[in-house]
């Protein structure tokens, strides 16, 4: 919390915030803290953030030919079709009722991918949006019982395009439209991989 | 075995590989199918997904949004993986045990082509959802955002946008 205030004020001094701005972020990140939950108000408190996210709910992947993406990823990964309409088709990963690798809270669904058309109407909650300065360059994807050889020759095998080593513990691959693609074991984790 | 073959012979007839690539995979499959793993010798039939390893992100600065999703998303710092350039932000199970993480890096001196789609956003899930929460910490970050019950859309500090959901809103047979 302390943190968080000190940021606000320095952007304060600075003038990247008006007075009345630094006021209602305060005054919310304090109601947020000391909301009527004893318990959330000491987690949040101790921890600063008052918002954890648990799990990587969709990516939305934008393209020029869905149905051709999402073929692709339900070959190479196994993953069913749902959902499908005009301009999106969803692949969940995993079966309905199915819970997330290691995950046992009943409120969080399984990851899965909506490989959309790159020429949708556009959603009007996103009109007059900024440009993004940052970009996904590439996803890893964790599989069961990876062996970087093995992986190679079934996709090598399977038609998948410009398959390449990224160390020892997993490979890269380009998608049907050029999109990097990683694929690893549980071995490569936030602590040793990336 | 035999599909397999075949799988494979289609695939150098059609051009999608070469002789070489052919050969060297053959070899390989029998390595495996010596080596007494029958059954992953088989057909290839694709990957059992677990879940998302990462999520690369590159931006002009990775430290702002490293401390953003740090402090916004309640991801980790992953230790002794910020070397200056680049940082390993954790969220999810362990790391090891079906964890994912954001790599939130500066851009590279040799970035890659650029493909011919892209990943527009990214929604993560939020358990224990509290709307007034969720809305009350989006809006003491000053980002702007756009707000439905149980589904808010957040900028962040390089206006990628970020969703945020609840299993009700996103899931994938809603």
């Amino acid at each position: 919390m302390e943190g968080f205030i000190a940021t606000k004020l320095d952007e304060f001094d600075r003038g990247k915030i008006s007075r009345r701005r630094l006021i209602e972020a305060l005054t919310l990140a304090a109601t947020t803290v000391y909301a009527t939950d004893a318990a959330k108000a000491q987690a949040a408190g101790s921890a600063g953030p008052a918002l954890k996210v648990a799990l990587v709910n969709h990516i939305s992947y934008s393209c020029p030919n869905f149905r051709q993406a999402g073929d692709w990823y339900s070959k190479v990964f196994n993953l069913d079709q749902v959902g499908l309409k005009d301009t999106e088709v969803t692949l969940p990963f995993g079966k309905m009722g199915e819970q997330p690798y290691n995950v046992t809270a009943k409120d969080v669904p399984l990851t899965f991918i909506i490989a959309r058309a790159i020429d949708r109407p556009v959603n009007p909650r996103n009109v007059g949006r900024p440009k993004p300065e940052a970009v996904i360059d590439h996803i890893g994807y964790t599989v069961a019982d990876f062996n970087r050889e093995r992986a190679k020759a079934e996709l090598t095998a399977m038609g998948v395009k410009n398959v390449r080593e990224a160390g020892m513990q997993s490979l890269h691959m380009d998608d049907p439209f050029g999109y990097d693609v990683q694929i690893s074991g549980l071995e490569v984790n936030a602590l040793r991989g990336g | 075995m035999d599909r397999f073959i075949a799988d494979l012979v289609k695939n150098y007839e059609s051009g999608a590989i070469d002789r070489r690539e052919f050969c060297k995979t053959v070899a390989l499959a029998a390595t495996v199918y010596a080596a007494g793993d029958a059954a992953k010798a088989q057909a290839p039939r694709g990957f059992k997904m677990i879940g998302i390893n990462h999520i690369s992100y590159t931006c002009p600065d990775y430290a702002k949004v490293r401390d953003w999703y740090v402090s916004v998303l309640g991801m980790e710092k992953a230790p002794g993986r910020d070397d200056g350039q680049r940082a390993n932000l954790m969220f999810g199970p362990e790391p090891g045990k079906g964890g994912s993480f954001v790599v939130a890096r500066n851009p590279p001196a040799n970035p890659r082509p650029a493909a011919r789609a892209f990943v527009d956003h990214i929604c993560y899930t939020i358990p224990n959802w509290d709307d007034a929460r969720v809305e009350a910490a989006l809006k003491a970050t000053g980002r702007p955002f756009t707000s439905r019950p149980g589904n808010k859309n957040v900028l962040d500090p390089f206006n990628y946008p970020v969703q945020l959901a609840n299993i009700e809103e996103e899931n994938p047979w809603k």
